[in-house]
């Protein structure tokens, strides 16, 4: 893969689109990639696969006022495009067409420069790092009893062009290490994870990612859990940490204002801007801006530039994330939101780097003045219903809080509640918010996210447990 | 190029370049899927993709690399890629291409009509099936919407040493996902269909089934926490084992990822649990002559009546045990181990007698969240979850935002009955509704 190219010819984009619209469709698109990834396991202390994949594809979209066609195939020659155009145009038998404009021929904008592009870097040096994790992970606890490291990068150039006239290329360069420590005491089995990553190449290792860090972080989770009693059940406050801790505002409310729940009426946040959703010291943002952060993006996946969007500012709903069609479905424009996993999706609106931005509250005694409850360090994954705002999500370290003092660790711990009332219930936002990595899984595949905050506290939040 | 010449190069080539044996997989879909939602077509799809991928030994260590493209320039990568992944690979026990079995079992074709089913009558079947939920009842006031989906997809493998076995797949997949509301109660629901004669769908009874099942969840509300009696319902129980599934996998037993490594012929369930796999299952969405290394496949208990038989294995996790592989081996990536159509037994008694003898507790219908609230390497899981009071053997009144807490190795010795009504809803994995005794459920 040589640097940033056209995969496609113009006139070929021409032609290709004309023909899906052809039956009547008001806008088509395609949208072309191509992308080469490696993926290293290494187990048991030794490397056990290494896996290099090549993703190729194409797919077309065509829509007929609200509704869409997606086509989409391997085959991105000339022949194998119109092929799918066709079969685009013939699922519509209606509607006004469109003409397709002149091309505005661009690159991305990408404020990061990629130092080490992870194609030009062999296995071999790649392998040390995860060597580097495996053994901080081991030295830290005999207990430790088994550490699997994972390395992923991709490098993917694609290709969005449509009927608007837009006809963008860009390159996505992603670099990640996933670290997974599991202790035991011959009876029970407890792990951790660290899996830090960034919108840049294999200098990420250079500062970003410190491999040895990880592999410590994610044994002491995993030794520390396998000592802790299970977690009280019941209706408690909770503090939640900053960084990965961010992942309660991504399924409380994140996904909730997104057009794919907002646009039919689903969600709950649905024809609320303008009101208070939130308590006053709550503001949130998603922002596609912010330089090699993991969730960034140079333009969506509709060819749209990114942007940084205030989603709620002080705890009033200012804006909710919407893609192109979204954008027809509510009337309103979109916001460079429209992202997908490959050609092998159609895009819809998604979150990027979406965090609690920092308040003013005092973290220690966010936790001295809670009297009972629990205090979530590390957050795990976690999913919500967006037509409910039913959420739920694990707690992967998490201790437990007596007279504002933190008594001892507690396993098992998970979260659950429903999004509109959570965020009300925000009491306190700290003042140092940080970012973590993630991948979010929705209808359009599943991408990178960040997600972010400063420590906070919950009023009142069901607790999961024994 | 074409596909088929492409693979001739790439084996051709890997000799050429100290690859050998060598292997290919090759897999190719269609797929079809509409969704109606507010009484239009609101999406349609169609595709029709293909993937390669390879593994080759250089100097007796395995490489890996997979493409989506079929040019010059894709089969150098496919080649590089495989050397450089086999000469950084230091596992002890490596995989190894097989030359295959003698005789596979037959897997007899089921007879479908998915090529005979116009684009028109799917779209059809998709509106009917969300006009049926919203005519259902005057509470469901719309839909995320009604979708009908079908692929069809061929696997092939050929390897250096002449074995070249292929299989077919069609299936259909119909599901509505209505949302109903009452005053300020909000309700989803989702009932799923599938098969592979798309004529026989009854689209208003997908549709009718689905808004009864969301109705049916209107003013739920939480429990006060405490220790409850607890029946999975099938779906639910089946949404555990799959999670957990993993634990059979002699691979993560080798890698201590699952406490049963050297358990066999231990008891490690209640009597009352027997599990399968079998991979000849007529209609399972699994069911394959043959594994994705290419051996003949076999039905196998893998839990007798409480007693771990035998993990899950492929020809290197069997070989590291001393054992036989049980056909197994799943490409992912490298080459690893997955059940086929897996299931627990289905006892003789019904939900409603099961019930009946829990007395009061709860019915548990859905559970969320796995990947956050499971963890399979210790079993724990404390997951949101939704269903019904059962008072008197009844089912009552509705209860959601609750979560129920366990450990999986634990619920399995825990069962107290198993009911008779296995399923796999869209899955090759299944279970009957099951009985699992006391639980803790943390709700208001």
């Amino acid at each position: 893969m040589k640097g940033e190219i056209f995969l496609l010819q113009t006139q070929v984009a021409e032609e290709v689109l004309a023909r899906a619209t052809a039956t009547g469709a008001d806008f088509g698109e395609i949208y072309l990639e191509d992308q080469t990834a490696q993926n290293i396991v290494l187990k048991s202390g030794k490397i056990e696969t290494v896996n290099s994949g090549r993703t190729h594809g194409a797919g077309i979209r065509v829509f007929v006022g609200n509704q869409a066609v997606y086509v989409y195939t391997n085959d991105t020659s000339r022949e194998g495009l119109l092929a799918c155009a066709e079969k685009a145009a013939a699922a519509v038998n209606q509607g006004k067409g469109c003409t397709v404009a002149p091309f505005a021929v661009t690159h991305a904008e990408k404020p990061e420069e990629i130092r080490l592009l992870p194609t030009d870097v062999p296995a071999a040096r790649k392998a040390e790092k995860l060597r580097e994790a495996d053994a901080a992970a081991r030295k830290y606890s005999d207990e430790i009893a088994q550490v699997q490291v994972r390395y992923m990068d991709r490098v993917q150039d694609v290709l969005i062009c449509n009927t608007e006239g837009t006809f963008v290329t860009d390159r996505r360069v992603y670099t990640r290490m996933a670290v997974n420590a599991v202790a035991t005491d011959g009876k029970e089995n407890q792990s951790g994870s660290m899996s830090p990553g960034g919108l840049m190449g294999f200098e990420a290792f250079d500062g970003r990612i410190d491999a040895a860090y990880c592999g410590r972080e994610a044994a002491r989770q995993a030794v520390t859990m396998l000592h802790a009693p299970v977690c009280p059940a019941g209706v408690f406050p909770v503090v939640i940490d900053n960084g990965f801790g961010g992942v309660i505002f991504h399924e409380a409310c994140g996904h909730s204002l997104e057009a794919t729940s907002v646009a039919y009426g689903i969600s709950e946040f649905s024809g609320r801007l303008g009101e208070m959703i939130a308590a006053p010291c709550v503001t949130a943002i998603d922002d596609g801006t912010i330089v090699n952060e993991w969730g960034s993006t140079h333009v969506d996946d509709e060819g749209m530039p990114t942007g940084r969007l205030v989603l709620i500012d002080h705890g009033r709903l200012v804006n909710y994330m919407i893609d192109r069609l979204g954008s027809r479905r509510m009337n309103m424009p979109p916001t460079g939101s429209g992202r997908r996993e490959s050609y092998a999706w159609a895009p819809t609106s998604r979150m990027r780097n979406t965090y609690i931005a920092a308040g003013e509250d005092d973290e220690q005694a966010m936790i001295a003045e809670m009297k009972e409850g629990l205090y979530a360090k590390y957050m795990g994954g976690g999913s919500v219903n967006p037509a409910t705002g039913e959420f739920n999500f694990a707690v992967n370290e998490g201790y437990w809080v007596k007279d504002g003092k933190i008594v001892h660790p507690v396993r098992g711990a998970s979260l659950i509640g429903r999004g509109s009332d959570v965020i009300m219930k925000i009491d306190r936002v700290g003042r140092n918010c940080t970012q973590a990595q993630g991948m979010c899984g929705s209808m359009s595949g599943s991408i990178p996210v960040n997600v972010g905050q400063p420590m906070i506290r919950v009023s009142s939040l069901t607790v999961g447990g024994r | 190029m074409e596909v088929s010449k492409f693979m001739d190069l790439l084996l051709e080539s890997a000799g050429k370049n100290g690859i050998g044996p060598a292997e290919i997989y090759y897999e190719d879909n269609d797929s079809f899927s509409a969704k109606a939602q507010r009484g239009v077509i609101d999406s349609y799809e169609v595709s029709s993709t293909c993937s390669l991928s390879m593994r080759g030994s250089v100097d007796g260590k395995m490489g890996f690399a997979s493409t989506e493209a079929f040019d010059e320039d894709s089969a150098e990568y496919m080649i590089r890629a495989v050397r450089e992944s086999a000469l950084l690979n230091e596992a002890e026990e490596q995989d190894e291409i097989f030359a295959g079995d003698e005789h596979y079992p037959e897997v007899e074709a089921e007879e479908d009509d998915l090529d005979s089913v116009s684009a028109e009558e799917k779209l059809q079947l998709a509106l009917k099936a969300e006009a049926a939920a919203k005519d259902a009842d005057p509470r469901i006031a719309q839909t995320e919407g009604a979708s009908v989906s079908t692929q069809v997809s061929h696997s092939m493998i050929r390897n250096t040493y002449g074995l070249n076995l292929s299989s077919t797949r069609k299936l259909f997949v119909a599901y509505a996902l209505p949302i109903a509301k009452d005053g300020e109660s909000t309700a989803t629901g989702f009932k799923m269909k599938y098969g592979r004669k798309l004529r026989e769908l009854d689209p208003e009874e997908l549709g009718r089934e689905a808004a009864a099942d969301t109705v049916a969840q209107l003013h739920a509300e939480p429990v006060t926490s405490g220790e409850y009696r607890i029946i999975f319902r099938h779906d639910a129980m089946q949404s555990l084992l799959q999670t957990f599934s993993g634990i059979f996998s002699a691979e993560n037993a080798q890698q201590k990822m699952s406490l049963l490594a050297g358990r066999e012929g231990e008891e490690i369930a209640s009597p009352l649990v027997s599990i399968t796999d079998d991979p000849l299952r007529r209609g399972g969405l699994a069911t394959s002559a043959f594994d994705g290394e290419g051996s003949a496949t076999f039905r196998k208990a893998v839990v007798e009546k409480g007693v771990l038989k035998t993990l899950l294995h492929n020809r290197k996790t069997a070989r590291k045990q001393g054992v036989k592989t049980t056909g197994n081996a799943r490409r992912a990536g490298g080459m690893h181990v997955a059940p086929s159509n897996f299931y627990i037994e289905p006892g003789t008694q019904t939900l409603a007698e099961l019930m009946q003898e829990m007395g009061d507790g709860l019915l548990i219908t859905d559970v969320s969240g796995l990947h956050a609230g499971a963890n399979p390497i210790s079993g724990d899981f404390s997951l949101l979850s939704k269903g019904f009071v059962v008072r008197g053997g009844k089912q009552a009144e509705p209860v959601e935002r609750i979560t129920v807490a366990g450990n999986f190795y634990q619920l399995l010795k825990s069962v107290r009955a198993v009911g008779s009504d296995l399923d796999f809803p869209g899955s090759s994995i299944g279970c009957p509704s099951v009985d699992v005794g006391v639980m803790p459920v943390s709700g208001k």
